[in-house]
């Protein structure tokens, strides 16, 4: 269900990499399925660098404020403009055109990151 | 010990149709089915159903249950009808609050007055136990009887502009129902042993009672009925709403939609302290002056001598981002003055030159585009006039908000109920 080219955080962000040293982030699908309505997303300009866990915005939902943590280090080459006039784009394609932001890589993926299998067990874990 | 939450007997249905479940008191109750937002917008364009068994009814019959209730209530019961203050009629409701000696607020509620010795009390989930033991505690040595029917009720809310046309269809003569049926007035009973049972009634005979109120501040009814009859009058609404774009909402719509109408939640924006400074002066019994009660009540005294109560006030942000209010602070001009009662986002309002417009509002400038706007309450020290700029701020972010005096225009909820036939 969680797709296997991806990678997750516990926090319930994905990262994709592209191949090219360039990874596009994002929140998961069940993320935005226990957030509700995505209202409002807040994000960082391009250009701006971030560690590993860092806070990279926030996602605003009708039920709360919630941090979003960036799963790898690198530096914000693209936001996803189109989430401003439409930041339904997050619970209709979380995957895809509900994309966050786009990084440069720095160095090689964040070791802590889970697996498609691990972040099922990990959501078949916390929704019970 | 804690005991398990409560269920409705809607609980089955709201599983089976997608909602996400929460705890809301003792109850396990709906927040939202696909969408809230959808759901707030539904209610202010054509229609939304809620399940509210999780609120609390209580009957009250005897001689003295008049005096009682003009006691312990702060509407004056001799004259809180309409702008002529008219006496509390049957088939009549006021909005209004119970307070204790210190002048606080216990609950809000509806009091409806059935017939002359027989009254029912609307109340809070929860709040039945409590109400009830206070009013019979200050019933003692009088001609009262109280029956609190706590979770022995189904109680459905319908509201919005389509909800006449619904209810026209599942009703046996809804000419008649709906024939002088203002805001806050009832007919009908959902028990079956009342000379009112025949007033309203689904086709297949089901009595019920309507109340023309709601908490959406959209035209609309609260339906009471007998618990077993709550899924088939749940379900025949919903098949008859089809056509008409009805929607089942769960309870962030309803909070949304009541701030947006400048309606407190009981326990949040009303409370343990001083009931005197606020947005709701008329569930209070002023003199026409303002200067002092037309009935003395229980609490009225405390009301009388306060001298630092706290204000509460009504607010509006300029875009849809809300803070939590759980632990948000208030600013005036970089200084703390007080804490966030309620912060939700009406989804159906927009700003425009100043102005606050609503999906609905027949004026709205073409091409506005309406994202919802923060909205809610705050409680100060001091008063603050309309249009005063705070800073409301929780641990994440701070916005700026405006007091204001209302929230989202253009709501329907005291039209004449022909407008929508």
């Amino acid at each position: 269900m969680y797709p296997s080219d991806l990678k997750y955080t516990k926090n319930h962000e994905f990262i994709k990499p592209l191949g090219d040293g360039t990874a596009v982030v994002g929140i998961t699908s069940y993320a935005q399925e226990a957030l509700g309505d995505v209202v409002f997303v807040d994000l960082p300009e391009v250009g701006t660098k971030f560690d590993a866990g860092d806070e990279f915005g926030t996602v605003e939902s009708v039920k709360t404020v919630s941090e979003i943590f960036m799963p790898s280090s690198g530096e914000v080459l693209a936001v996803n403009e189109d989430l401003e006039a439409h930041p339904e784009f997050v619970n209709e394609d979380a995957f895809g055109k509900g994309w966050m932001v786009k990084i440069k890589l720095a160095g090689a993926l964040s070791g802590d990151l889970l697996d498609a299998d691990a972040y099922t067990k990990l959501v078949s874990e916390e929704s019970h | 010990m804690t005991e398990p939450l409560k269920k409705t007997p809607l609980f089955d249905w709201h599983k089976a149709h997608g909602a996400n479940i929460v705890e809301f008191g003792d109850y396990l109750m709906p927040v939202w089915y696909a969408s809230a937002r959808n759901e707030h917008l539904q209610v202010v364009s054509q229609a939304g159903l809620f399940d509210t068994s999780h609120m609390a009814t209580i009957r009250m019959f005897g001689k003295d249950a008049y005096d009682v209730l003009q006691w312990c209530f702060t509407r004056n019961l001799d004259s809180c009808v309409g702008k002529d203050n008219a006496p509390l009629a049957d088939g009549k409701c006021v909005y209004g609050v119970f307070l204790d000696e210190h002048g606080n607020a216990i609950d809000d509620s509806l009091v409806y007055k059935i017939k002359d010795g027989e009254f029912m009390v609307e109340v809070n989930a929860s709040m039945g136990g409590p109400v009830a033991k206070h009013l019979a505690e200050q019933a003692k040595g009088r001609d009262v009887t109280i029956i609190d029917l706590t979770d022995k009720l189904g109680k459905i809310d319908i509201q919005g502009p389509a909800s006449i046309k619904i209810m026209a269809k599942i009703l046996k003569n809804p000419e008649a129902v709906f024939e002088k049926l203002p805001y806050f007035s009832a007919k009908g009973h959902f028990d079956p042993a009342s000379t009112l049972a025949g007033q309203v009634q689904l086709l297949d005979g089901t009595p019920i009672l309507v109340s023309r109120s709601g908490y959406t501040g959209e035209v609309g009814f609260e339906l009471f009925v007998e618990r077993a009859q709550t899924v088939k009058l749940w379900e025949t609404i919903m098949a008859a709403g089809e056509a008409f774009g009805l929607t089942a909402c769960g309870l962030a719509a309803r909070d949304s939609l009541r701030a947006g109408a400048v309606l407190p939640l009981s326990h949040q924006d009303i409370g343990h302290w001083t009931y005197i400074h606020h947005p709701w002066p008329f569930a209070l019994p002023f003199t026409a002056d303002g200067r002092g009660f037309t009935k003395a009540f229980l609490g009225s005294a405390a009301l009388e001598k306060a001298s630092d109560a706290p204000y509460t006030l009504t607010f509006v942000g300029n875009d849809l981002r809300k803070v939590d209010a759980h632990d948000a602070r208030v600013y005036l001009d970089g200084k703390e003055i007080g804490t966030v009662l309620t912060c939700v986002t009406d989804m159906a309002i927009g700003r425009h030159e100043g102005r606050i417009y609503s999906i609905a509002s027949p004026d709205k400038p073409a091409g506005l585009a309406i994202k919802g706007l923060s909205c809610g309450f705050i409680r100060v020290g001091s008063k603050l006039a309309p249009g005063t700029a705070v800073e409301i701020r929780d641990g994440k972010r701070a916005i700026q908000v405006v007091i204001e005096t209302d929230v989202r225009p253009a709501r329907t909820a005291r039209k004449a109920l022909k407008t929508f036939m």
